[in-house]
């Protein structure tokens, strides 16, 4: 019990000393917790929003298809009306290809559906606003009017007549937009389309007036919803051509949209885990003097290695736990808008599931473990006596960089040398510059590609929503990686600092500038940074281009050179500040303060 | 001397720090014993093993050749683990540079080596504050170490190192980083110790502190090389006899 209490009482004590350390280790767990779920949860939530779709709109099991009409389709389509295995239905029902214009003069594709003004047992759109259909009037798919910018009581243009906009509603009979054209005219490959609703008279009169393109479906409710797969074999006709979406293939196609979000996610979750765990790294590297003093001191009054491990590990592992929650609980949140980045569907996301809180916890306690193992081993070996008198870290003597640096300018001189020093820590500012630059190349990559508008002839009036959204995406991952980027050069340059204070001191009392210092506490920064940031570029490309598509082009060599340099202004900016900070401490002051 | 009534005792105990040409003998081939309720001074110049000889009775290191006993216990083969616990229980430290948790307050630093032993946090709590009235810094519980002066430290370090009733009290130079008052205010919590049967050793450079010891034993490379009885100094007025008080 009194361990207990002491355990708590010390990782909390250190938590209120360490205030900013514990806000950035739990910062940083939290954004890559939540990216972590998120990307692990997509499916899932994706797949929850189209049930509770399904169920508040008695979304068909199978819709059938058929890209022609005429008496022997429609007998075709009816006739499955009446197989045993299905136990309601509606239609047969037209489908006419047409083009909708806002008062915007936003034109995009529509297929329009022709339903009774009383919906029947299957397939009945819910109206999230207005009314269902009625004469005279249409009522627009939630996902095609949100993309319009269309409410209740405008109007549209279809096929050249106007209609006013009755309603709003949410079917799972068809894909989120711009999905609703399931089949093009004639059984073909379909055009991005929204839909809209109209009644049956509507619709015929609207195919017959423009001689318009018409198909034919029918929605099926089965008695065993999940046999669509033995029904839809058994109904292949060779005769008519009869396409069979199962309401399994519509779901599946609900994750399209997020085809890549999701690698975005994860692998941005990974590389932000990274960052957390260089950045906690390099802050726990700066206090391991201090925490291996007070394990020698926690030794001296009888405390065991273990329990010793025990505080050096809780204050981490709570601050991580704390984070992951943070994490978990803003996944929530945003996982129903990530999910479904149309307003086709309807329905509150369940949490992320367990295995999506199993991984993203792991990721949360590898972090506090591997950035804190180091100087918790370092705290547990070093023997008692010696832990009490701990110093700083003493460098390897290198006599050939040293040589090699006198010859070259005093910033660049000291530069080396204090990169020389803390080798293991070049490597990870070099790893977190290649980081950034990963995820800037995959930006550029992806504002790179051309895509095709959702508006008439691919017009970008309607823009491609999954490209926005991938784009979204990938900028709000790029700028959580470089503010943690941002967070561990500023720790990176204040821990070099401090650790390098004294010889710093010695250096200005023979006669280098306060300038001086400051230059060459940035470019120790720099060094490392100019290889990481070069070899991100290649990184970034190939990294992206296991989840591009294969006709994906790469960003223009100038974007790629911009980004490199920009990087590098921009870590020499963030140095400068702790630098110049660090070089205004009085030399004497200094001094006397490391040999009290 | 009654074996068995020695707290401390070591044989032919020997530390060597360093390895190869560069080996120093630090402790060579004491040996030692401290009877129950004795004050122990342990004076000698800078480098010649008594910080070291501390941390070999207290368990801090482990001698590269002899034996090693505290309460009849041998404790030279114990585990870490084992050692820990031993220290916990029965030795109490007192470092020259204090070594208190900063975080802490003067309170929760006294109470620490309480609930490593397990007991509750009241007890602890109580401990504590009988201990912070004992060294007469009740009105500094809730003070952060950095809020107090270098004798309050110490004395502070002193209440925590009384905190399980060790066996013996190791004291470091404890006065070493002490201006002269606060020196007397800490040999007073270590006279007042030493009459309520307290085993003390301490390590010193200070005559003045020393002589206030039953017994002081001079150190030079390594080994002993005097140990006198100073019998009786304690009847004398503390302050007149180090010359702190007119």
């Amino acid at each position: 019990m009194g361990s207990i209490v002491l355990v708590v009482r010390l990782a909390l004590a250190d938590m209120r000393r360490h205030k900013v350390q514990a806000a950035m280790l739990m910062l940083a767990v939290t954004v890559a917790t939540a990216t972590m779920a998120l990307g692990l949860s997509l499916r899932d939530v994706s797949d929850a929003l189209y049930e509770q779709t399904r169920a508040a709109t008695a979304g068909p099991d199978v819709v059938a298809l058929s890209g022609d009409t005429g008496p022997a389709v429609t007998s075709a389509l009816a006739s499955l009306t009446n197989e045993p295995g299905v136990m309601a239905h509606h239609g047969p029902y037209r489908i006419v290809y047409a083009d909708l214009t806002t008062r915007d003069s936003l034109s995009s594709p529509v297929v329009v559906h022709g339903f009774a003004e009383t919906p029947g047992a299957v397939n009945r759109p819910l109206v999230t606003s207005g009314r269902w259909v009625r004469s005279g009037g249409t009522v627009l798919e939630r996902g095609f009017a949100t993309a319009l910018g269309v409410g209740v009581g405008d109007h549209v243009t279809i096929a050249g007549r106007s209609y006013p906009v009755v309603g709003i509603a949410v079917t799972a009979a068809t894909s989120v937009y711009p999905g609703a054209a399931q089949i093009g005219p004639g059984g073909g490959p379909s055009d991005y389309s929204g839909l809209a609703w109209m009644t049956r008279s509507d619709a015929r009169t609207l195919a017959s007036s423009h001689d318009l393109p018409v198909t034919l479906a029918v929605d099926l409710k089965l008695r065993d919803p999940a046999a669509t797969e033995p029904f839809i074999d058994a109904h292949s006709d060779p005769t008519v051509r009869i396409t069979f979406h199962s309401w399994q293939f519509r779901a599946e196609r609900d994750m399209a949209i997020l085809r890549v979000s999701q690698p975005i996610l994860l692998v941005g979750s990974w590389l932000l885990g990274f960052l957390a765990i260089t950045g906690v790294a390099s802050l726990a590297s700066g206090r391991a003097v201090e925490q291996t003093r007070r394990a020698g001191l926690l030794k001296a009054v009888g405390a065991t290695p273990g329990l010793i491990a025990t505080v050096l590990l809780t204050e981490y592992l709570a601050l991580a736990l704390a984070g992951d929650a943070l994490g978990l609980a803003l996944a929530r949140l945003t996982a129903p808008a990530i999910a479904s980045p149309t307003a086709s569907r309807i329905g509150d996301a369940a949490g992320p599931t367990g295995l999506a809180i199993a991984a993203a916890t792991v990721l949360a306690v590898a972090v506090a473990v591997l950035s804190t193992l180091g100087p918790t081993l370092r705290a547990l070996r070093t023997a008692t006596v010696t832990a009490l008198t701990a110093t700083a870290h003493q460098p390897r003597h290198r006599p050939r960089l040293t040589a090699l640096s006198a010859l070259l300018p005093t910033p660049l001189l000291l530069g080396l040398r204090l990169t020389a020093r803390r080798p293991g820590r070049a490597v990870l500012q070099a790893c977190s510059t290649a980081t950034t630059v990963i995820a800037i190349v995959a930006l550029l990559t992806l504002y790179a590609q051309p895509e095709r508008g959702y508006g008439l002839d691919g017009s970008s009036a309607l823009p491609n929503l999954r490209g926005e959204h991938d784009r979204q995406l990938m900028l709000a991952v790029t700028i959580l990686l470089i503010a943690l980027a941002v967070v561990n050069t500023l720790t990176f340059t204040w821990t070099t600092a401090m650790e390098a204070r004294a010889n710093m001191a010695i250096a200005r009392t023979l006669g280098a500038t306060p300038g001086q210092i400051s230059a060459g506490l940035s470019t120790a920064q720099l060094l490392p940074s100019l290889p990481g940031a070069v070899i991100g570029v290649p990184l970034g490309i190939g990294l992206l281009s296991l989840f591009a598509a294969r006709n994906a082009v790469d960003p223009p060599s100038s974007w790629l050179l911009g980004a490199v340099l920009a990087t590098l202004l921009a870590t020499a900016a963030l140095t400068a500040l702790p630098a110049r900070l660090a070089a205004r401490r009085p030399v004497a002051q200094t001094l006397s303060a490391e040999t009290a | 001397m009654n074996v068995s009534s020695a707290v401390v005792r070591v044989r032919g105990l020997v530390k060597d720090h360093g390895q190869g040409q560069s080996r120093v003998r630090a402790v060579d081939a004491v040996d030692l014993e401290v009877p129950q309720g004795q004050m122990l001074a342990v004076m000698g110049p800078s480098g010649c093993g008594k910080s070291t000889l501390l941390h070999l009775l207290g368990g801090l290191e482990r001698p590269t050749d002899g034996e090693a006993w505290l309460a009849g216990r041998r404790i030279d083969t114990l585990s870490e683990r084992a050692l820990a616990r031993l220290r916990r229980r029965s030795v109490g430290f007192v470092f020259q540079a204090f070594h208190l948790v900063e975080e802490l307050s003067a309170a929760e630093n006294v109470e620490l080596p309480v609930l490593l032993a397990g007991r509750s946090r009241r007890e602890a709590g109580c401990r504590a504050s009988l201990l912070l009235e004992r060294v007469g810094l009740a009105d500094r519980a809730r003070h952060l170490p950095s809020q107090l002066s270098g004798g309050q430290r110490q004395r502070i370090a002193i209440a925590r190192a009384l905190a399980n009733d060790p066996l013996v009290v190791l004291a470091d130079e404890p006065t070493g980083n002490l201006d002269t008052a606060a020196t007397l205010d800490v040999l007073r919590i270590f006279e007042a110790l030493r009459s309520a049967g307290q085993t003390l050793v301490i390590v010193t450079h200070d005559e003045r502190v020393a002589a206030t010891a039953d017994r002081l034993i001079s150190m030079r490379d390594g080994m002993f090389v005097d140990d006198t009885r100073l019998a009786g100094s304690h009847t004398r007025g503390l302050g007149g006899l180090i010359g702190l008080e007119g």
